[in-house]
């Protein structure tokens, strides 16, 4: 695919029909996305949600996009300018760019790139520079601790998710997302590695702010986080990411754990075939997400930390060192899969320990005279 | 962690179940035969006139006095060569659904059985921009059950 699509030689024409494609496709997509997570949780509380904008609300998401652009844009007058300008585009573009390597079917793709996955990691953790930016720019207590929680969360989670992803270009010996799902023809990487899914479930979750990680935008803490005082389009750019991101997130899972178009059905089937197959287990992480958004409550901030550096981190150093040491010594793979499942349950013995921990108690001092209650 | 797997299980199993939404405006939830939402008056479908009479009992036992009562002489009275038995007749009737607590009262007190507490949806679904569209005068009150559109409800 590095020759021009369409035929055409000039290289910066190609590139821009390209960028129309994907910034089309993905709004679409995120629309998309945004009425299936409103169908979904909706169901889940049992409502319909949304019937009334064209045939089963199908058109809701359309009408709120028109409302979102037509909004007025709004700068609070302490703000940043242009930190305050800039952000929403820091967010978006990035997300945008991790979109090149993602595979979809044979060929299908924007860019092959040999190290599409340091890539696809480099780049999505770009984009908490826009979140600080968006907090510090708002000149907003909330919106600067929730781009403070932003940044924490997002440097404490990418590490179990970039180990997760080196654990898995271990197994299949190659950064380059296609070879890697070429590779799955047989066993997709869920077979040798079912820790590193659970981990990368997990960090993925924090990397997309979604609940029970959704700190930085928690309504009932920080208003809406670093996006309290945004409003119409920026708004709405800070919208298309996060939904856009959950995309690419849902895409690269399948690609790397469930074996994207290569598994079960095999390189030689027809596009069709490998593009149902790639949407299915996209949506499988999807609807997840959707239900664990349904099911879980927020963590605390501390719990979030200290589940990231004292639980997950660990584990995963020690996944890779199991692969290492199983890949290089040339033991059979099946010890792979046996350590990910101890691992699994090393994972859920600790936090279940964790959890079962009484609160540590907060000392208060007493400011009065006589007993203080208890 | 065990409560996170029950949670996940217990949302599903929600997930799994009818959404209970009913598409309101278009879809009414069925009211209960006995529903008891604004007085009417009812019409007399074999001699075509109200029952009611006139005769002030409901407009004296109202508790918050929201109605008005105005009596006629029967211009359809055998008499004056009609076919009705009722020597007297509605001659106007105003109740202000405003101010309505709707106590059944004056359907207890009616000695004709001329006045009714309205059993359908459009009964209840009273929402104007002007208070004043509130006070319903006879023909409003009358509309209902000229057209049969009161359910039946007789007590064993």
């Amino acid at each position: 695919m590095s020759d021009g699509i369409f035929g055409i030689e000039n290289t910066w024409l190609d590139a821009a029909i390209r960028i129309q494609l994907i910034v089309g496709l993905m709004t679409i997509v995120v629309m998309g996305l945004i009425y299936a997570e409103r169908k979904i949780l909706a169901r889940f509380q049992q409502r319909l949600g949304p019937t009334r904008t064209g045939p089963a609300g199908l058109l809701q998401s359309l009408a709120d996009a028109l409302k979102l652009v037509g909004k007025e844009d709004l700068r609070p007058r302490n703000a940043d300018p242009w930190t305050f300008e800039l952000a929403p585009y820091l967010v978006f573009v990035p997300v945008f760019m991790s979109f090149v390597v993602v595979p979809f079917v044979v060929g299908w793709q924007v860019r092959i790139v040999e190290l599409g996955l340091i890539y696809f990691v480099a780049v999505s953790s770009l984009s908490i520079i826009g979140w600080i930016m968006a907090g510090w720019g708002s000149d907003n207590r909330y919106a600067m601790i929730g781009g403070m929680r932003a940044a924490a969360q997002g440097i404490s989670y990418e590490l179990p998710l970039v180990l997760a992803l080196i654990s898995v270009a271990m197994v299949a010996n190659s950064y380059d997302l296609n070879e890697i799902v070429a590779g799955q023809g047989r066993w997709p990487n869920v077979v040798w590695q079912p820790m590193v899914v659970v981990v990368f479930v997990i960090a993925g979750l924090a990397e997309l702010n979604r609940t029970p990680f959704d700190i930085p935008v928690g309504e009932s803490e920080v208003v809406g986080g670093p996006f309290v005082e945004y409003s119409g389009i920026r708004w709405s750019m800070f919208f298309l990411a996060e939904y856009a991101a959950l995309f690419i997130m849902a895409l690269i899972f399948a690609a790397v754990f469930l074996g994207g178009w290569a598994w079960p059905l095999g390189e030689e089937w027809g596009r069709w075939w490998q593009l149902a197959l790639v949407s299915i287990k996209a949506g499988l992480f999807i609807f997840f997400v959707f239900w664990v958004r349904a099911s879980v409550p927020r963590l605390r901030i501390d719990q979030l930390m200290s589940f990231s550096w004292k639980i997950l981190l660990p584990l995963m150093l020690v996944q890779v060192l199991v692969n290492g040491a199983v890949l290089v010594y040339g033991g059979p793979l099946w010890i792979l899969t046996i350590a990910g499942l101890v691992g699994i349950a090393v994972l859920v013995k600790l936090v279940g320990h964790a959890v079962s921990q009484p609160r540590p108690k907060v000392v208060v001092a007493a400011s009065a005279e006589g007993e203080v209650a208890s | 962690m065990k409560g996170i797997v029950k949670s996940l299980a217990v949302t599903m199993s929600t997930f799994m179940r009818r959404p209970v939404t009913r598409n309101y405006p278009t879809v009414h939830r069925e009211l209960p035969e006995r529903d008891r939402a604004f007085p009417l008056l009812l019409w007399d479908q074999d001699i075509d006139e109200p029952f009611c009479t006139g005769c002030h009992a409901c407009e004296r036992a109202c508790p918050v006095e929201c109605m008005t009562v105005l009596m006629k002489d029967n211009p359809a009275h055998e008499s004056q060569g009609g076919t009705s038995k009722r020597r007297k007749i509605v001659d106007e009737f105003w109740i202000d659904y405003g101010r309505c607590m709707r106590c059944n009262i004056c359907v207890e007190v009616c000695n004709f059985e001329a006045i009714a507490m309205n059993n359908t949806w459009r009964g209840h679904e009273m929402s104007v921009y002007d208070r004043s569209d509130l006070v319903m005068d006879l023909p409003q009150l009358m509309m209902q059950s000229k057209a049969n559109e009161i359910h039946e409800w007789v007590a064993d």
